[in-house]
């Protein structure tokens, strides 16, 4: 058994930076507008390896500026996003946890919402300074209510937070509607929209400079806890009764789990279904040890975006869908596959 | 001859002259609805800036109790006449702010703001009350608003549905005279700027993007389809949208913008700032300093128009803005 984790290891340790190397190259390949390949290719080396290939700056522009720096932003989100699914699955020890579970894409989405419709701060107050206040808020408010009500360590602790982060979603979802339907108008329905189902669409350099950071600090918090995030899989008393201390270890998770969502929902707006599908998936495939599966899901997040984000470019052609969509569209049949073939092996 | 026939000649002729009075009760079709008027309205309430401009031009002004959804300035000559009547909302008013005014017709520039998802209400609602809505024909003849965020057209914007527009509503009030007179001079106009225009005898090739507001500011921005007012002005001058789109306003990305390279860009001015995007200087910094945006020609050779976003719709002011992007072609060097 050990030897085969071990094995399992080393062959996933083989197989990420290929992995990902790929799924950058066809993120960066592939677009709203046909550029060939060649032209990539020059670019690519012109830009990293020095080499003075003469393009069209426009090419070299879409190629490095747009396409490149979406393609590192959806693989930073999506691991982001795979990884806060991984943590509130283990530590809450539900099948249906994940990062919107507690409401924190609601609140973003409701932040966002108020800076568009309600013209809060208007001109100070961009969408994204207001979707992390909306997500954090949402998340104080959540794990405030949580404790009130007695949330300690425990089953029913997980219980209790679950609920609270389902009364906080919908107090969000219903501020949000609020503000919608008190004066959105169709051209702000379109901003709207594309806000609460996600859009890559302005990704740049300078997100990057959020998001791998942010994909970094959830893989760095998990990857340290290890074998508390396996020991809690168990339960918050068999972990206790293995000397980890819970509370800590359950605020630090919990805490990262809920910056890494906000930062990210910040910066693309409320994707779906990465969370609550990638971990399900890679435990399918890697088994439940969160030494392999935190890698592993951190990993699959971030092609699932990079590949969610290129159907969703050239799905319609001339016009971009938001990612929401198509990460539904893609990750609801592949989870019912999972869920069939789980029960095929039972 | 016969002298019968000589008199109906003679009476056709004075007719064609002036307008008659109209004979009420009236009876129109407007956007799929049949409208009824006992009597020339005494109180309006407009929504949508195109249709209060109407108004005014028609020298309607004393007859409008208010007003709403004002995106930019209104007409310079009726600043005045415009600041002392009451403005209900910037954007949409209420369905019981619009009621409270007890007017004998709403008139709208938009047909999503009373459509079957109205923003305000829908038709029915203001019908059921007893006051009858007047949407401009500029916005439902050959456009279909359930399709596309701002609609879609199936057919070019013709100058012929605000023509169209101005004829109605002076029926309607019973000014005819006049709105004769505002049509022959916007027809005027129009032959004036379109001769103007195809004096200009632009290069092949030459292209352009109108870029309205973008949600965000890197986002895909907002821009014109190539069947509104801005893909009439460009028919007019012969120059290509690089936008391919029969919706009102697509949302299309800067990547397949700034591959199409547009040979002119024309932003859209207006007071309105419900989006950073809103702002020209925005726009313009946007252009100037995003890695990609700033290497189109049209940034790099600075063949950038200003132009005021009613001039932009489907408004009496679209022939303003085809006057306004002809002069300013003719001040720039569009080879290359």
């Amino acid at each position: 058994m050990r030897s085969r984790a071990r094995r399992a290891r080393w062959h996933w340790g083989w197989i990420a930076p290929p992995v990902l190397l790929a799924a950058l190259i066809a993120g960066t390949a592939i677009g709203e507008t046909r550029i060939p390949a060649s032209t990539v290719l020059q670019v690519l080396g012109n830009k990293l390896f020095g080499t003075v290939y003469p393009v069209a700056r426009i090419d070299e522009g879409i190629i490095w500026n747009y396409r490149l720096a979406r393609a590192v932003v959806a693989a930073a989100c999506g691991a982001g996003l795979a990884l806060s699914g991984v943590v509130l699955q283990a530590l809450l020890r539900n099948a249906l946890a994940d990062p919107y579970l507690l409401g924190i894409s609601a609140g973003a989405s409701t932040g966002a919402v108020a800076v568009t419709v309600a013209g809060f701060g208007a001109g100070a107050l961009s969408l994204s300074t207001g979707a992390f206040a909306g997500a954090l808020l949402a998340f104080v408010m959540v794990a405030a209510l949580a404790r009130a009500a007695g949330g300690g360590t425990g089953l029913q602790a997980a219980g209790v937070i679950v609920l609270a982060g389902i009364a906080g979603a919908q107090l969000f979802n219903a501020m949000t509607a609020f503000l919608i339907a008190k004066s959105a108008n169709a051209e702000q329905a379109r901003g709207i929209m594309f806000w609460l189902l996600g859009n890559l669409s302005g990704a740049r350099w300078q997100d990057s400079l959020v998001a791998v950071p942010a994909a970094a600090l959830g893989l760095g918090v998990c990857l340290w806890h290890v074998r508390s995030l396996d020991a809690f899989t168990f339960g918050a008393d068999s972990a206790a009764s293995l000397g980890i201390n819970v509370r800590r270890v359950q605020a630090v998770l919990i805490g990262a789990a809920a910056l890494v969502t906000a930062l990210i929902v910040s910066l693309v707006g409320a994707i779906g279904f990465v969370g609550l599908v990638i971990p399900h998936a890679m435990r399918f495939l890697v088994g439940g040890r969160h030494r392999l599966l935190v890698p592993a899901s951190a990993l699959a997040g971030a092609v699932f975006l990079i590949a969610a984000d290129i159907v969703s470019r050239i799905l319609i052609p001339g016009q971009v869908l938001p990612i929401g969509v198509i990460t539904a569209l893609i990750g609801a049949p592949a989870f019912a596959a999972i869920l069939i073939r789980g029960r095929a092996r039972k | 001859m016969n002298t019968k026939t000589a008199l109906l000649s003679a009476a056709l002729l004075v007719c064609a002259g002036t307008a008659q009075a109209t004979d009420y009760p009236l009876t129109l079709e407007n956007c799929g609805q049949t409208l009824t008027f006992d009597a020339a309205p005494a109180r309006t309430v407009t929504v949508g800036q195109a249709t209060t401009e109407i108004l005014y031009l028609l020298g309607l002004g004393p007859t409008v109790t208010g007003t709403s959804v004002w995106f930019t300035n209104v007409l310079p000559q009726f600043a005045e006449l415009n600041a002392g009547i009451p403005r209900l909302a910037d954007n949409d008013p209420s369905f019981e702010s619009v009621a409270a005014e007890t007017p004998d017709l709403v008139t709208v520039q938009h047909e999503w703001h009373v459509g079957p998802q109205g923003i305000v209400a829908t038709r029915e609602m203001f019908h059921d009350i007893g006051v009858p809505t007047y949407v401009l024909p500029s916005d439902c003849a050959s456009k279909d608003n359930s399709r596309g965020s701002d609609g879609t057209r199936s057919e070019m914007f013709s100058t012929a549905s605000i023509h169209r527009s101005i004829e109605e509503l002076a029926r309607i009030y019973d000014v005819e005279d006049r709105g004769a007179e505002l049509v022959d001079e916007l027809k005027a106009r129009e032959a004036a700027a379109i001769e103007h225009a195809r004096a200009l005898d632009l290069p092949e090739g030459v292209s352009a993007v109108f870029w309205y507001s973008s949600a965000e500011m890197d986002i895909d921005p907002y821009v014109a389809g190539r069947k509104g007012a801005p893909g009439y002005m460009m028919q007019q001058l012969g120059i290509e949208n690089v936008v391919a789109s029969d919706e009102e306003w697509p949302t299309v990305g800067w990547e397949s913008i700034a591959k199409a390279d547009p040979t002119v860009i024309v932003l859209a001015e207006m007071t309105r700032r419900r989006f950073p995007a809103d702002d020209v200087e925005k726009k313009l910094e946007f252009l100037r300093t995003d890695p990609v945006a700033k290497e189109m020609t049209a940034v790099r050779e600075n063949r950038i128009v200003v132009m005021d976003l009613q001039a932009m719709e489907a408004t009496v002011r679209a022939v303003y803005g085809l006057e306004e992007l002809s002069a300013a072609l003719a001040g720039l060097d569009l080879q290359g």
